[in-house]
């Protein structure tokens, strides 16, 4: 009888501990339960990494790859990609009604994030980021292939578009000029932020003024992470922003350079936190070069200047 | 008959000995190095060693069919190229499913053909030929002790800076509206090989038909004996099929281009943007970021794989060049620096990986730099003897 009750002791440790070891929210997955779930029909991996030429020296079995240069934006004009090629690229890539989306990428989802708000305003459903991106599968030692492979052509329809996810530039300037009740998050740099530098090193300078929008507060990308690339607990990450001011009691918008590091912190605070949050995708790129528009620029810097 | 004349002497090892040291520093003293930074090292070795054992000189392959008639090396040339070509639609094949327009797959060589390439080919053929070897062959030289290498190699760097100066011009008025022809688009993965396996495959036979017999070599002790030059064809092609896959094509330009940059800068005459350079497809990079790029790392290890094998095979000699070769080695330097950059890459990075990559702009090179060379023996054999 002993044994009998042990064992069943062990059984229940081992599922609950393989419960835990394998986690998936309703919008994050991680590592362990990709690579169990990578050969479940149901599930459709896309990568989108900032780095071109990454996916195919090396990527999860079975994911595609979505350019973010071309594939997701309208290469004319500075636009999101419409709805009826999204719809295309979906279906090309075999993405059904009834997927789950796994998104990732390199450099902490900063893209696959993006792509999670696309996929948002046009209604996808069931998207969710594998916690800790490519960096967290590659220390893992998690396998990679170079191999791309064959896909079904997929059923998926997309019916709405959700303009209210999106910040824009009159949106902000309200916000600048104090004629409306949003909290607005710049989660670039500090030195971005201050006013410093016109942009990240090693980045083109594509704004000809420095500093940020008029009442936004600094809370920089990365301190919604943690050290191996996932996102910190929900309760810390209110701690967080509650600290800079956003508690959630007023809508929010995020920004950055481009408008991809501050899907990073969309998903956070809208997915994690489940708080009112558009991203403003024109960011600092538009904002700073707007004409006649309010600015903070606490360094002076002036463009040109020698 | 007694061991020792069957195996080397303990000297013979020194060279592999120093190269293990290097390697083992460079695994553990420079920070950040990544598995596909080392793997670029021990590639760039494994090419030097090829380099050297098979004579897989360029220049000395078409002067030996000029002079004498001897067609062995050019037809070493076409077994690294059609390894190669086999090798690169293996994993174009694992890249991208099917070739469809305009997708590209990621990193080959695959650039615009436009004037400016023909001209740029002609130049470095004209350059080889004055200067005595290409820039891969120089680089394995210099790790055999030829000295005047390092005047080609600052010849190089003045025609990389020139060619920098014009760049913009070029770019705008001749390369930006010139195609980029992959031949998988056109035929297929299939097509495209059985395509460039028949144009090999003419060539190889007319390569046969002028070849006359050349005299033997002296029978050697088997580390001192030159490899064959298909046998080097055939790793050269296996080499540039991994390095594809795993690093990116081989070449060995793109590290000189940053050094020739960061020194332009010093003298404050870089131009502050090169157009079109982040669209192009060849082995020319200007973003530098650090010191140990891949590619450094891989011109780095073909120097050492030579020198580890010229030290084994007792081919190593440190030769003092005299006025008359460092003249020579500085001019057609220049010209080489000058043509590879504007054609973007050299005999390695545009003959090679351009034409293993199935683009036509690796095929055009091959044509004019062999025109180039051969007004550059013309021109050697009348005016710089």
């Amino acid at each position: 009888m002993k044994i009998i009750k042990n064992l069943v002791i062990l059984t229940i440790t081992f599922l609950l501990s393989s419960q835990l070891a394998s986690a998936e929210s309703k919008f994050l997955v991680d590592t362990n339960w990709l690579a169990k779930n990578i050969n479940n029909p149901k599930v459709k991996v896309i990568e989108v990494s900032v780095k071109p030429g990454v996916y195919e020296k090396g990527h999860i079995q079975g994911a595609v790859n979505f350019k973010w240069h071309t594939d997701l934006v309208d290469t004319v004009s500075r636009d999101i990609i419409s709805k009826d090629k999204l719809q295309n690229l979906l279906r090309k890539s075999g993405v059904n009604k009834d997927s789950t989306i796994i998104l990732y990428g390199d450099k902490n989802n900063w893209f696959a994030a993006w792509a999670a708000w696309v996929f948002d305003i046009y209604g996808v459903q069931n998207v969710k980021l594998l916690d800790g991106g490519r960096a967290k599968w590659e220390a893992e030692k998690k396998p990679l292939t170079p191999i791309a492979s064959k896909v079904k052509s997929g059923n998926i329809t997309l019916t709405k578009t959700n303009s209210a996810l999106r910040a824009r530039l009159s949106d902000v300037v309200a916000v600048a000029k104090k004629k409306s009740n949003v909290a607005l998050v710049d989660i670039r740099s500090a030195a971005e932020y201050q006013g410093k530098v016109f942009a990240p090193a090693g980045v083109p300078e594509l704004a000809v003024r420095a500093g940020h929008i008029p009442g936004a507060v600094n809370v920089g990308w990365g301190n919604a992470v943690n050290k191996d690339g996932t996102i910190k607990s929900a309760s810390e990450l209110k701690k967080i922003y509650a600290a800079a001011g956003i508690d959630g009691s007023k809508p929010i918008i995020t920004y950055c350079r481009i408008g991809e590091r501050s899907s990073h912190t969309w998903f956070v605070l809208k997915k994690v936190l489940g708080y009112d949050v558009r991203n403003y995708d024109g960011s600092w790129t538009e904002y700073g070069n707007s004409v006649g528009n309010p600015i903070t620029n606490l360094s002076g810097t002036v463009w040109g200047k020698i | 008959m007694n061991l020792k004349s069957k195996i080397p002497s303990i000297k013979n090892y020194t060279g592999i000995i120093f190269v293990l040291f290097i390697s083992f520093l460079v695994n553990i003293k420079v920070s950040n190095l990544d598995e596909v930074s080392y793997l670029s090292l021990w590639l760039g070795i494994s090419f030097g060693i090829v380099l050297q054992k098979s004579r897989f000189c360029f220049y000395c392959i078409g002067r030996d069919f000029i002079e004498k008639k001897n067609s062995e090396g050019l037809l070493g040339i076409i077994t690294a190229l059609i390894i190669g070509t086999l090798g690169y639609h293996l994993v174009f094949g694992a890249f991208l499913l099917e070739p469809l327009s305009p997708q590209l797959p990621p990193n080959a060589h695959i650039s615009p053909v436009s004037i400016i390439l023909v001209l740029g080919s002609f130049f470095f053929g004209l350059g080889m030929a004055i200067a005595g070897s290409c820039i891969s062959a120089q680089l394995y030289r210099f790790g055999e002790g030829l000295l005047s290498a390092l005047f080609a190699f600052i010849g190089i760097i003045f025609g990389f800076i020139f060619a920098y100066k014009i760049w913009n011009y070029l770019y705008l008025n001749f390369i930006y509206d010139s195609p980029t022809i992959w031949f998988p688009h056109y035929f297929g993965y299939a097509g495209s090989i059985g395509f460039q396996i028949l144009v090999l495959s003419v060539l190889a036979l007319l390569f046969f038909k002028f070849h006359r017999k050349q005299k033997k070599q002296n029978t050697l002790s088997w580390w001192k004996i030159k490899w064959p030059t298909y046998v080097g064809g055939i790793l050269v092609g296996l080499i540039g099929s991994a390095a594809y896959l795993r690093v990116a094509p081989i070449g060995v330009t793109a590290e000189i281009g940053n050094i020739s940059r960061s020194f332009a800068e010093f003298l404050n005459i870089m131009p502050l943007r090169l157009e079109g350079f982040d669209t192009l497809r060849g082995c020319i990079r200007v973003v530098k970021t650090i010191f140990f790029t891949d590619n450094g790392l891989f011109i780095f290890g073909l120097i050492l794989g030579s020198f580890a094998s010229a030290i084994f095979s007792e081919n190593f000699k440190i030769q003092i060049p005299s006025y008359l070769e460092i003249k020579k080695s500085f001019i057609g330097g220049v010209f080489m620096g000058f043509g590879s950059m504007i054609a973007l890459g050299c005999t390695v990075g545009n003959l090679l990986s351009g034409i293993m990559a199935a683009s036509l702009s690796g095929w055009v090179f091959l044509i004019f730099c062999s025109i180039g060379l051969y007004y550059g023996w013309l021109l050697k054999n009348k005016y710089l003897v």
